[in-house]
């Protein structure tokens, strides 16, 4: 097996920001029964190590595939920009500042009467937006336009945090 | 005649002779093992018909171990020469644990040991007593030597306490073909595969330990996909609360250790009948028996059952699926027993818990079931199990903070390569600290291991490249190595934690305890090397056979034969030390072919997809 072959040749998908998980997630099974460690426990000490090469790329790989901002930046680094380049990407004060705004959202969240509701909308917001910056990144990839494919990487980095940040407060909320 | 052996693959075993595997569960209290006989996983009896071992062991003045209920009858008149729930303090240091009742001592590298009247015994050191025990039960009771063991470890134990009990394992000289997460042992026992394709919860709140798992089982794959838990948390903890109930109404402020452990013991006994019963007696030896209600004490353990849940939640969470998804939830663990506990998962759940399998031997079975998997009887067993690892791991970056490299809840095995640089001018070294857990400072994570990259040529400040590969294997266990891509610098190590046993320490303490004179001890060491050259002409004549014709050449297949031949002739007349090089070369010679045959493989493996296999889950992404 290539350990250097692009993630996508080894699920035999093309390389594009739209993926098909079901295919994806088929080849992946396939492989692992094939691959795993486990089908190598009483073998010899070398393909016990291969299986464990093999297996962990596939692991990679897949989860690469499957997660949305590590396929984008996956598919920048094909591109050839790495995520130094990518986090190097300039981006516009009226996203930063729209940014600000939903942080403090969220600052703000322990005096709220009614978090919840508060919390529904703010994590539908960061969905819609999400959305749109999948779109717009998938156009930019196809174009080849790779600076602006890169911004809206970036922009989708933040809402990522973000999201994370507002289910990590919502688990809390959960919790009292 | 060396000739005709290598081309008869019958000649050192039949191909389909039936092999050995067992499964042990290591347990906080107690252990015990099981192993699949004419198709039934089952637990095994001793001599006197007992299934459990506790898990005890009692270092005697002149040396003699005892293991089990012998050892557990010292307990009060031995308090610090009898040791219980060694599993806490795996992996462990120091500053990790309370005094529980024993004497530590610290030993180079942190490691902790108890000083018993047989002198400094550490938690490895006491596991392999248990497991040597239950490794010979299995061979007593199946008549002949044990192929491989599967042990299982708490899904939430993390890397140092892992590699401890694969320590442990190579202690009591056991060949381990898988470290199983215990909750995942436990699913594989249910044979939940009938209900395909199911969400499983399975709630394990042991002696010691308290993990929870959410898997998900698709077309024979059972994977894990969020784990959660409390490796310091378990049955222990409630008899702990129930002793610290009992004795200030007593007026006693600081048991002697006998009396402490006492205690301990007769509070998990008053635990275990109040499950059944409304309230218990609690009479401590010369005191005024004491009544605890069951309400009363389940206001106790309230707040550690609420930490259990908060785990559940949080797993959920990290699988991506709400409580309502869930189609299966197992009980796991002798602590399930406690009423309030079964509730209370069961509400959170919003449904009933499966608890059909005795919740003390569930464990062992599913383990004895993998084994018999791994060992190779069932070479094309139809489930496959995909585990995680429960902790970030990564390393220490400038400011004293972690920066996860593998984060917690990824499929393993895994291999995963992050590059960092220099921040000096003319730096020509750079330390890598590897850590694992979940906080941001490194004072807050468990430190795995240091090492040092060295031989960086010096150059300014961030030009160096230096790339940082992690690697966890299927047990969960890591090895990490630093390489300076311009020079090709390379350094590499195994992660031993800081907490575990040097590779030397182990082979001292295998040679410590063989009480053989020093031909025995070669006479062994060669009976060792003649098995791999045994194993090794095994297999790859049967892999010839399969596949040399498709994948190799007539000079390559030539080669490696005659490679073959030198090495049985060898296994009759060579020295140990000649055999042990031909193995290993002719192991390095037969890669290439391993190599090809596993490709093979994985083509036949994407040529069998067709679009009925497809799964229902998927969309466009």
């Amino acid at each position: 097996m290539d350990l250097s072959q692009p993630y996508f040749s080894l699920f035999e998908l093309p390389a594009s920001y739209a993926v098909d998980t079901q295919q994806l997630t088929a080849r992946y099974r396939e492989l692992q029964k094939q691959l795993h460690p486990d089908r190598f426990a009483s073998a010899s000490a070398q393909e016990q190590r291969l299986a464990v090469q093999y297996s962990g790329f596939v692991n990679e790989a897949y989860t690469t595939l499957r997660h949305p901002l590590r396929r984008a930046l996956y598919l920048l680094s094909l591109a050839g920009m790495d995520a130094k380049a990518v986090a190097g990407q300039h981006i516009d004060g009226g996203f930063l500042m729209q940014q600000m705004e939903l942080r403090e959202k969220l600052e703000s969240f322990h005096d709220l009467v009614d978090p919840d509701t508060v919390m529904e909308h703010l994590l539908a917001e960061i969905e819609a937006d999400w959305r749109e910056l999948e779109g717009q990144l998938a156009q930019h990839l196809t174009a080849n336009e790779i600076d602006a494919a890169a911004t809206a990487a970036v922009k989708m980095q933040y809402l990522d945090k973000l999201r994370a940040e507002a289910e990590a407060l919502e688990s809390e909320l959960l919790e009292r | 005649m060396a000739l005709l052996q290598i081309s008869e693959p019958g000649q050192t075993a039949a191909p389909h002779e039936r092999k050995h595997g067992i499964g042990i569960d290591l347990g906080t209290t107690n252990s015990l093992v099981a192993t699949v006989r004419s198709g039934t996983a089952e637990p095994l009896a001793d001599t006197e018909g007992e299934v459990i071992l506790p898990s005890v062991v009692h270092y005697g003045e002149s040396g003699e171990v005892l293991v089990g209920r012998k050892a557990m009858a010292l307990v009060s008149s031995k308090p610090f020469d009898t040791l219980q729930s060694v599993k806490r303090f795996m992996g462990r240091g120091r500053a990790d644990v309370g005094s529980d009742g024993y004497r530590f001592v610290e030993s180079e590298g942190g490691m902790l040991s108890f000083e018993t009247a047989a002198g400094a015994v550490s938690p490895v050191q006491a596991s392999a007593e248990i497991l040597r025990v239950l490794a010979l039960r299995g061979e007593q009771t199946l008549g002949s030597n044990i192929d491989g063991v599967v042990i299982t470890v708490p899904a939430y134990f993390d890397e140092a306490q892992r590699q401890a009990t694969k320590d442990a394992a190579t202690l009591a000289g056991l060949k381990v073909l898988r470290l199983l997460s215990e909750p995942t042992a436990a699913a594989v026992a249910y044979g939940l595969d009938s209900g395909d394709p199911g969400l499983v919860a399975v709630y394990d709140l042991g002696g010691g330990t308290f993990d929870i798992s959410i898997l998900q089982l698709q077309k024979g794959v059972f994977e894990v996909l969020a784990t959660g838990g409390d490796s310091a948390l378990g049955g222990d903890d409630l008899d702990r609360v129930i002793v610290e109930w009992a004795l200030p109404q007593h007026g006693i402020e600081a048991p002697d250790a006998g009396l402490y452990r006492t205690c301990l013991n007769l509070a998990r006994e008053a635990k275990e009948f109040l499950s059944e019963h409304t309230e218990v007696e609690v009479l401590i030896p010369g005191q005024p028996t004491l009544t605890l209600a069951r309400q009363e004490f389940e206001g106790m353990i309230q707040a550690l059952v609420l930490r259990t849940l908060r785990a559940c939640r949080r797993a959920l969470r990290d699988a991506r699926v709400e409580a309502s998804d869930i189609d299966s939830v197992i009980l796991v663990g002798g602590t399930t027993r406690v009423p309030l506990v079964r509730a209370s998962v069961a509400e959170l759940f919003g449904r009933e818990p499966l608890s059909s399998i005795n919740p003390d031997t569930v464990v062992a079975v599913g383990a004895a079931a993998q084994a018999d998997v791994l060992v190779g009887n069932k070479p094309d067993g139809e489930l496959l199990l995909l585990d995680v690892i429960p902790l970030s791991l990564g390393l220490e970056t400038m400011g004293g903070l972690m920066e996860a490299i593998i984060p917690r809840n990824t499929t393993i095995p895994i291999a995963k390569t992050q590059e960092f640089t220099t921040y000096k001018d003319g730096q020509t070294a750079m330390a890598i600290h590897v850590l694992q857990g979940e906080r941001e400072l490194i004072a807050d994570c468990r430190s795995l291991a240091r090492f040092e990259l060295q031989g960086i040529p010096p150059m300014v400040a961030g030009a160096a490249r230096i790339q940082v590969r992690f690697q966890v294997d299927a047990d969960g266990l890591l090895s990490v190595s630093a390489r300076e891509e311009t020079t090709g610098t390379e350094s590499r190590i195994t992660v031993k934690p800081s907490y575990g046993l040097s590779d030397t320490d182990i082979a001292d303490m295998v040679r410590a305890s063989w009480e053989h004179a020093e031909d025995d001890m070669q006479a062994r060491q060669m009976a060792e090397q003649q098995m791999a050259a045994n194993q090794l002409l095994e297999q790859l004549q049967a892999a010839l056979d399969a596949d040399a014709e498709a994948l190799l050449s007539e000079q390559e297949r030539a080669e490696l034969e005659a490679e073959m031949q030198a090495l049985a002739v060898l296994r009759q007349s060579g020295t140990r030390q000649k055999l042990k090089t031909a193995v290993a070369a002719l192991g390095r010679s037969s890669e290439v072919f391993a190599a090809r045959r596993m490709d093979a493989s994985i083509k036949q493996a994407l040529i069998g997809v067709s679009v009925d296999t497809l799964d229902s889950d998927g969309g466009l992404g």
